[in-house]
């Protein structure tokens, strides 16, 4: 009898867990003076310069109008061991468009499809650099071509570059769960449905490094985490 | 007479030939270090084709890398119309085997310059590049030296004197040949360079006694003297070249692409050094007379 009651509990726990679910939110504040913008000059390549019209800027230390940062790769770092989570089918896109990465940074599932679609008249090599699994390094000579890898296992950050152009700069958060998140141009993330629980949420930036905060998501739901950058 | 006439033309060709093949092999030195000054190694990721192509479009860093192999194509070229043509003159067996050996230091300096494209600049496999390529430079500079039309085989029964700078040479020539394995080492790997800053004042000072012995015992010897003042020159040079390198590289803080100041002093650093190992190597033979 005893054993059925424990039992029943499990089941109802193991259920209702995906229902009680919350978000996870916040902004990435920026504290200083935001560094000068620094201008790519893609003349070496006149198909490149011929993509935009405005000025391009490297994307490394986007501080955004309100003083926020953008491009933070938010991520659950612990607190989901044990646990397993189905690989997406659907693949994560990483697109060369103007001679630029889009997106500059992102996050993909262990094992889920990547992508890589070359927009532009142009060549690029992608020189993917993973210390985890393999390096890589492809042509995509050709306008409109695709091609797909995968990473196999969990990496913060996989960088990725174009030697042709040097301002060309990726970097992909590879996760054994789905909850991460990127931060906005106005510096915001959400990590949808994340179940109930204590997390080590990690913040990883590019040039202003990583930081780590500690979060409990109750069965009430939404919760909001805000984290600052000193510049 | 007509005959002989037509064989000191000849000669006269092929040493202008070697000359050639010097200055060639030292702006494909400079070409290479470009590509590495530049980071433009991997912006072609095939090999021997680029992009599947003998001739890509020209932009970005591929214009650096592709560029580097057309250079490297006609520098193996005129190696191999060389060694050929020194077959046919007939010359002494081992400037043949000589001119062989130079044919195949650039074919398996190719292969390595494939290999670094493959694997993604392997530091081994780079180190082992650009030693190569100066090792290659210093065979051409021997076989212009031996093609000299002037040039006298040293004579067997020839004593070594104290004031000989033979051995001097020999010694200068070693340790900037051992500076140009550690400055590779800093250049394709995280190496630290304090090795290669103390070895510089040991060539520093051996170049310095080796240019005071040429000139205080072989003042009559022209093209010794102009070698060993030149030699001296470089050096100086070098060092303020090398620290320019180091301040750029390991001390600044850069941004998306080395600066034009930075490419500056990397690529002129490992030129002149392949220079400066060119000229030690030439003394060395001289000093044989
Ligand atoms: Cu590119």
């Amino acid at each position: 009898m005893k054993k059925i009651f424990y039992m029943t509990l499990a089941f109802i726990s193991v259920c209702s867990f995906p229902l009680s679910a919350g978000a996870l939110r916040g902004t990435a504040h920026f504290n200083g003076t935001p560094p000068a913008p620094q201008k790519v000059d893609m003349n070496a390549d006149p198909t490149c310069a011929s993509a935009h019209t405005e000025p391009v800027y490297t994307e490394e230390a986007a501080v955004n109008s309100n003083l926020t940062l953008k491009h933070v790769f938010v991520y659950v770092k612990q607190g989901l061991e044990g646990r397993t989570f189905e690989t997406p089918q659907a693949a994560a896109v990483l697109d060369q468009k103007g001679c630029q990465y889009e997106p500059h940074v992102f996050g993909i599932q262990v094992n889920q499809p990547l992508e890589i679609h070359n927009s532009d008249a142009t060549l690029h090599n992608v020189h993917g650099m993973p210390r985890e699994t393999k390096e890589f390094n492809l042509g995509m000579p050709i306008q409109g071509m695709k091609l797909t890898r995968k990473f196999e296992k969990p990496e913060i950050m996989v960088k990725f570059k174009c030697d042709v152009h040097p301002w060309m700069r990726a970097y992909a958060g590879v996760l054994a769960h789905p909850y991460y998140s990127v931060t906005d141009g106005e510096g915001k993330y959400e990590i949808k449905d994340l179940p109930p629980g204590k997390y080590v949420i990690e913040f990883w930036h590019e040039k202003y490094g990583t930081q780590t905060q500690e979060v409990s998501i109750g069965d009430a739901g939404d919760q909001t985490l805000d984290f600052t950058y000193a510049g | 007479m007509a005959s002989a006439s037509q064989d000191t033309k000849t000669s006269f060709w092929l040493y202008r030939f070697s000359l050639l093949l010097v200055g060639a092999t030292l702006l494909l030195i400079l070409a290479g270090g470009l590509v590495t000054s530049r980071e433009a190694g991997l912006a072609v990721p095939d090999w021997p084709l680029s992009y599947g192509k003998f001739f890509p479009p020209m932009v970005g860093n591929i214009f650096w890398e592709h560029g580097h192999r057309m250079i490297a194509g006609a520098v193996a070229i005129l190696t191999l119309v060389l060694s050929v043509w020194i077959q046919i003159q007939g010359k002494q067996p081992w400037l043949k085997r000589l001119a062989w050996a130079a044919l195949g230091a650039v074919i398996l300096q190719a292969l390595l310059g494939g290999l670094t494209v493959l694997y993604m600049l392997p530091p081994a496999v780079s180190i082992f590049h650009a030693c190569l390529a100066q090792t290659f430079f210093c065979f051409t500079v021997a076989l212009a030296y031996f093609l000299h039309p002037n040039f006298i085989p040293a004579q067997p029964a020839q004593k070594s004197s104290a004031q000989s700078p033979n051995r001097l040479a020999l010694m200068t020539f070693a340790f900037i040949y051992f500076q140009l394995i550690l400055g590779a080492s800093i250049r394709h790997s995280s190496f630290t360079a304090a090795p290669h800053v103390i070895f510089a004042s040991l060539v520093f000072l051996h170049v310095t006694l080796l240019a005071i012995r040429i000139l205080r015992f072989h003042g009559e010897d022209k093209a010794l003297v102009r070698a060993a003042l030149g030699l001296g020159f470089s050096t100086v040079l070098q060092v303020f070249l090398g620290i320019g390198a180091f301040v750029f590289t390991r001390m600044l803080e850069r941004g998306y692409e080395p600066p034009p100041a930075e490419i500056f002093f990397t690529a002129s650093h490992q030129t002149l050094g392949a220079a400066v190992l060119g000229m030690s190597a030439w003394i060395c033979l001289r000093a044989r007379r």
